[in-house]
């Protein structure tokens, strides 16, 4: 169980989460390939708007830019990563490998994932490996940060600073072991929870009702993940294809409500009245917005959120 | 292709000695099953050799056998009793010629021995028949003039035609029986000389004669016994009724009787019985015939005096019978004479039943107590060394087939006595039957209406003697016999040891009969004999009794190697048809190898072809075969649920096998026939043969 | 149970072109039970090869057997002397892979040629239906999840509760056909009054007895010195 008053990494991010700021993080996807340009303009988009990017890990399983490599690459332009790290193609020897090798390059935040099964990727013949799943990696990168010891028990040489994050689905079933595998989570070692994105505002609260009366709240900083929606085929689209996302009837009618055109500028509209809802959600630390290829609307989402300027910590 | 013609007896493997019901039955065992099969794949004159294999009188029975084997059909519990009766004549009646051929040539007398047979009636008969068979010397005496006892004298010809007994006669007499008709023992020929002559007298007199009633006015004018009218009407010796007849009696003889005045020319026939309606021992069949033609029953009233005046008949008075039998089921009528009744009649005709005539055993050391001959039922033997009876002399009033049967027993003791000097005692017969159709089977299966034929209209039958009964047509003796369920002649583990227990015949099995016990086991007297779980088995380890394709294969293979393949018609088609579809014997006969060739058409025919395995579908290509036809039954018509969707699905799984081992999955396909068979064969496979004919030569 | 699939007939038959007189060898267990290689099968097969090779203009003898199970010596030896005796060039396997290759590691000169691919332990869910059940892993942890494999069930093999991808208790891999393990677990837990024992975390499994840990054999101290 993560104690919030020992500094874990010393991280932005942490820093921000401590210090009772109301976090905001988002997405910052690798290229495909080496294009370490393409990179560094998204990086640009969202810099300063942002307390950390999350750094993908060949999300939906397609193949990608390394996590720790571009993770790397936004260290040195000056925005902070929270790299995320999947089981689904590295044992645990890579995993702890890759781990030490993101420290020592300077990154502070890991998000712990199982990741999406390759068969929806652009690989579906590949084998997986799956020799964790994301709460053994939890458990496995917390224990060689604060116990100094790797999975097989033989010590590290040098310590790691890690500030350690999971994804929580509060959508997904069976409902009610949602917050049973969100404390599972924090007891493997989760500093910091990112959850899927949230569109039944009722269920999130029912949610987050249950994971403070756990107290979850009190051990580990919850941010609430939101996704805009770009126009009404796109919800349309998660709200069928998309498992673990159910997006009620109202908010289709509401973007499908307003003209081809506007449709984008209803999804922000909602977008900002879903961060001012989840803003008084107790238990809500800050927010994860995952704004999929509209990394250019960040920077006005976050002002018109009134989340602008980000803390200098 | 060749029918499957495997031998009575055969089941005896999955069945052990249990035989179905209906054969258990019949007196004398007819492999009902195996004739009613063989009818079914149109093989009649096969059938009739297995009528005749126990029953000489299969001509009389398949016109008035009480049939037993209806009676106890294992299909009754799924809707009603196979016709079996009417099966049997159809065969009788369709193959003449055939029995002729195979008529027997007369029996050379092998044995020093011989035996004398009193009486040429059904038992009689059967006995000097057998006995005749085995070499002995028989002597049958006969008091009429014909032979056949009460078949020939006492059944009405609308009933049974002298023709029918005559067949049956003929064969019995090829076998070279000395018959002395018209010669009664104790008058022609005294039973002393005949015990000097023989060594061995078998009495089967029957029971040729009349009970009277012991009430007053039975020997005025008008009175009849009823044995004597029976014999008068049988030789055209009309007697003469009044308007009003009333028959006394409510069995099967007293129906023939009241019958057969009615066609004498009364305005009003009536029958009295001491028997309520349920308890009237008529058959219920015969009773319903009798009232149609307007016979007027009156149940539960006792006789008590036949009213005369001027020494004629004018009516009988009745008393209440208020019950026949005592708690232990005894003849014991009581009455209450209370109640009686009056019914004006001028004739009235006694037939309360029968005995036996036995004046020419007087002053022989035989045995008879009360006008009954003493007789071991075991044994058959009587009070005298070397004197046996057999028939209803010895058994009491009965059926002609058990008449028959007791005459084959006759037939062993009799030779055991000659052959040893002693007497064989006959185990009592304690025939192990396979019990009724469970009903869970029966509620699984199909229902198919019994095929029924018309009697002739009441009021036009008695005008005259006519027979009332059309024979079946072809048709409707083969759409009959296809309702046989054939018992236990199903599917069974032939190869136990390849069974896997895999469980797919248990989930397969339309009726639910299948059961793995390590091994699998397809309870004998449940299987339907569908063959779906011999067709999926994947261990092949499952056969069918009846029809195993197994054979059908061999015969298949057989067929096809007696062909030259330069000059067979293409395309090659193999036509898999179900036989159940057939209305004649057109497509049910072998195909000449020359025809096979000319038509390019091999037909197969196959009982459902649902029990169709994959192989079997796809060996014809292997053989030669450009295309294969299945042929099943009309939609929805199959005689077995569920087969039809399964057989669908098995052939889709082979069509596409085929196309990928390059023969083409649309050279296999699956026909439903519309109407039957024998009128929408040829044209499927006219119309499969046409198409693609350019792509279909040369798969060999 | 072993649940093994026929391979397509025509990767059978290219495996078949270059040799004359081919032996088609069926397994009475396991495969004759999923349906793809027993008795029937191998007929199947058999007469579909002599097809497809007379349209080729090809006649090869091609000859039929089914034994038992293959993955035993005294089952397969028959086999071995027929090959040998008959000089038969090829054999085709209908076993699992584990008989072909029981059979290679026996037959000396006469290549073997798998006809099925070998899937899974499964059971029979349906008639004509198998699902994977276990995976072998070497080490069951079952007792922890209802009786139930997450290794074997779960597509990501997940050990701790299901991932997001589980929606009305299937798997987003495949939800038509695929049901979530997880929600399997939860509900017989719940049924059996021990959801408590999802609460702990189980750590990273020793995967060292499965085929991780290099090849495996098993032995009876009774029958086999060790």
């Amino acid at each position: 169980m993560s104690d919030k008053s020992v500094v874990k990494s010393g991280s932005n991010l942490e820093r921000v989460l401590s210090s009772g700021h109301f976090a905001v993080t988002c997405e910052c996807g690798p290229p495909k390939g080496a294009d370490v340009e393409l990179l560094e303009k998204k990086v640009a988009l969202i810099k300063g708007c942002v307390d950390a990017a999350n750094v993908t890990d060949n999300q939906t399983a397609v193949v990608r830019m390394s996590s720790i490599a571009a993770s790397s690459i936004l260290v040195k332009n000056g925005m902070e990563p929270v790299m995320q790290m999947v089981t689904r193609d590295r044992n645990r020897i890579a995993a702890q490998s890759d781990v030490f090798g993101a420290s020592a390059l300077g990154i502070r935040n890991m998000l712990c994932l199982t990741g999406d099964h390759q068969s929806f990727g652009n690989h579906p013949k590949s084998k997986n490996v799956f020799d964790l799943d994301s709460l053994q990696l939890l458990d496995v990168v917390r224990t060689i940060r604060d116990r100094g010891v790797v999975n097989s028990g033989d010590p590290v040489q040098g310590g790691i600073k890690m500030f350690l994050g999971a994804a929580a689905n509060p959508f997904a079933d069976p409902f009610e072991f949602r917050v049973i595998r969100l404390a599972k989570k924090i007891d493997a070692g989760a500093d910091f929870i990112q959850t899927q994105c949230i569109y039944d505002m009722k269920r999130f609260r029912d949610f987050m009702k249950m994971a403070c009366d756990m107290g979850l709240d009190k051990s580990c900083y919850i941010l609430a993940g939101l996704t805009p929606l770009k126009s009404a085929g796109m919800a349309a689209y998660m709200n069928k294809n998309v498992s673990g996302i159910t997006i009620p009837e109202e908010i289709i009618k509401r973007i499908k409500g307003a003209a081809k055109n506007e449709q984008a500028e209803e999804g922000i509209r909602l977008l900002l009245d879903q961060i001012q809802e989840v803003r008084e959600i107790p238990g809500i630390s800050g927010v994860h917005i995952m704004a999929i290829e509209w990394e250019d609307r960040v920077r006005e989402i976050t002002e018109r959120a009134g989340l602008l300027p980000r803390p200098l910590l | 292709m060749p029918m499957d013609k495997s031998s009575p007896g055969f089941l005896n493997t999955i069945a052990g000695d249990a035989l179905p019901t209906c054969s258990a039955a019949c007196p004398v065992h007819t492999d009902t099953r195996e004739y009613v099969q063989r009818v079914s794949m149109g093989d009649y004159e096969g059938a009739l050799d297995i009528l005749l294999e126990v029953n000489p009188f299969p001509s009389v029975c398949g016109r008035i056998c009480h049939h037993p084997c209806e009676s106890h059909c294992r299909r009754a519990a799924i809707d009603e009793a196979v016709s079996l009766r009417m099966i049997k004549r159809f065969i009788v009646e369709n193959t003449r010629q055939y029995r002729i051929a195979r008529r027997k040539k007369a029996v050379q007398v092998s044995k020093d021995k011989s035996a004398a047979v009193i009486g040429g009636g059904p038992s009689g008969l059967t006995a000097a028949m057998d006995l005749a068979l085995r070499g002995y010397k028989v002597k049958v005496y006969e008091k009429d003039s014909k032979l056949g006892g009460m078949l020939a004298h006492a059944i009405p010809r609308y009933r049974l035609p002298p023709e029918a007994l005559a067949e049956d006669i003929e064969d019995i007499l090829a076998t070279g029986i000395e018959v002395h008709s018209g010669c009664t023992v104790g008058q022609d020929i005294s039973f002393e000389q005949l015990k000097k002559d023989n060594d061995a007298v078998l009495i089967a007199v029957g029971l040729a004669e009349s009970h009277s009633l012991p009430i007053p006015g039975t020997s005025g004018k008008g009175v009849f016994l009823g044995v004597t009218f029976l014999w008068d009407v049988a030789n055209g010796l009309c007697p003469e009724l009044g308007k009003r007849t009333l028959v006394i009696g409510g069995g099967n003889v007293a129906i023939d009787i009241a019958r057969a005045a009615k066609r004498l020319g009364p305005e009003k026939v009536y029958m009295a019985c001491l028997e309520s309606r349920d308890e009237m021992p008529a058959w219920k069949w015969e009773i319903d015939e009798a009232e149609e033609e307007g016979i007027e029953i009156l149940n539960s009233w006792g006789p008590k005096e036949i009213l005369e005046k001027d020494g004629a008949v004018t009516g009988v008075r009745f008393r209440r019978c208020s019950s026949v039998f005592d708690a232990q089921h005894r003849f014991s009528p009581t009455y209450d004479d209370s109640e009686t009744n009056t019914v004006a009649v001028d004739s009235v005709i006694l037939g309360i039943g029968q005995k036996a005539n036995l004046d020419f055993l007087a002053g022989s050391a035989v045995s008879v107590n009360g006008g009954r001959l003493i007789c071991d039922r075991e044994s058959m033997g009587t009070s005298e060394p070397g004197i046996f009876a057999c028939g209803e002399v010895m058994t009491g009033p009965g059926s002609a087939i058990q008449a028959v049967s007791t005459g084959h027993d006759a037939a062993k003791v009799v030779s055991h006595y000659l052959e040893t000097g002693k007497l064989l005692k006959l185990p009592n017969k304690k025939v192990l039957d396979i019990g009724e159709l469970p009903a869970v089977t029966a509620a699984n299966a199909r229902h198919f209406d019994r095929v029924c034929v018309e009697l002739s209209d009441p009021a036009e039958r008695i005008k005259d003697f006519s027979p009332i009964e059309p024979v079946y047509t072809e048709e409707e003796a083969l759409s009959e016999s296809r309702r046989c369920l054939s018992c236990a002649t199903g599917a069974h583990l032939q190869f136990p040891n390849h069974c896997a227990g895999c469980l797919t015949c248990v989930r397969i099995c339309p009726f639910g009969v299948a059961q793995v016990r390590r091994t699998a086991f397809m309870p004998p007297q449940q299987c339907q004999t569908c063959g779906l779980c011999a067709a999926e088995c994947p261990a092949f380890a499952i056969d069918t009794l009846r029809f195993p394709t197994s054979a059908m294969k061999t015969a298949v293979e057989d067929s096809v190697s007696a062909l030259d393949p330069g000059r067979i018609a293409r395309p090659f088609l193999i036509s898999y048809c179900c036989v159940n579809g057939t209305t004649s014997r057109k497509y049910l006969g072998e195909q000449s190898a020359e025809e096979i060739m000319e038509s390019g058409i091999l037909r197969v025919l196959v009982p459902c072809v649902g029990r169709l395995s994959m192989a079997d579908l796809i060996s014809p290509f292997e053989l030669g075969a450009d295309k294969v036809a299945v042929v099943s039954c009309p939609e929805d018509g199959c005689y077995y649920p569920r087969v039809e969707s399964w057989l669908d699905r098995r052939i889709k799984r082979t069509q596409k096998y085929l196309d990928q081992i390059g023969v083409g999955g649309e050279n296999l396909q699956l026909f439903n026939m519309e109407g039957s068979g024998d009128e929408s064969w040829p044209r499927i496979w006219e119309k499969f043969r046409a198409v693609n004919l350019e792509t279909a030569v040369g798969n060999l | 149970m072993i649940v093994a699939d026929p391979k397509p007939f025509l990767q059978v038959k290219g495996y078949l072109e270059d040799f004359q007189k081919i032996l088609v060898v069926g397994c009475g267990t396991c495969t004759t039970v999923c349906l793809s290689g027993g008795e029937a099968e191998v007929q199947i097969l058999a007469s579909g090869l002599r097809i497809a090779f007379g349209k080729d203009g090809r006649k090869k003898t091609i000859l039929e057997e089914c034994i038992q199970r293959q993955c035993d010596l005294e089952f397969v030896e028959p086999v071995l002397s027929r090959v040998e005796s008959e000089n038969i060039d090829a054999v085709v396997s209908l076993a699992c892979g584990v008989g072909v290759n029981f059979l290679a590691d026996r037959l000396g000169k006469t290549p073997i040629f798998p006809g099925l691919d070998t899937t899974f332990y499964g059971a029979n869910v349906e008639q004509g239906l198998w699902a994977e059940m276990c995976a072998g892993c070497g080490s069951c942890i079952i007792a922890h999840t209802g009786g139930i494999c997450p290794v074997a069930r779960c597509s990501k093999h997940l050990l701790n509760g299901p991932c997001g991808g589980s929606e009305k208790g299937r798997c987003e891999v495949d939800p038509a056909n695929i049901e979530c393990v997880w929600q399997l677990i939860y509900d017989r837990l719940k049924r059996l009054g021990r959801l408590e024992d999802l609460r702990h975390l189980l750590p990273a499994k020793d995967w060292s007895t499965a085929s991780d840990g290099g090849v495996r054999r098993s032995t009876r101290e009774q029958l086999y010195d060790i």
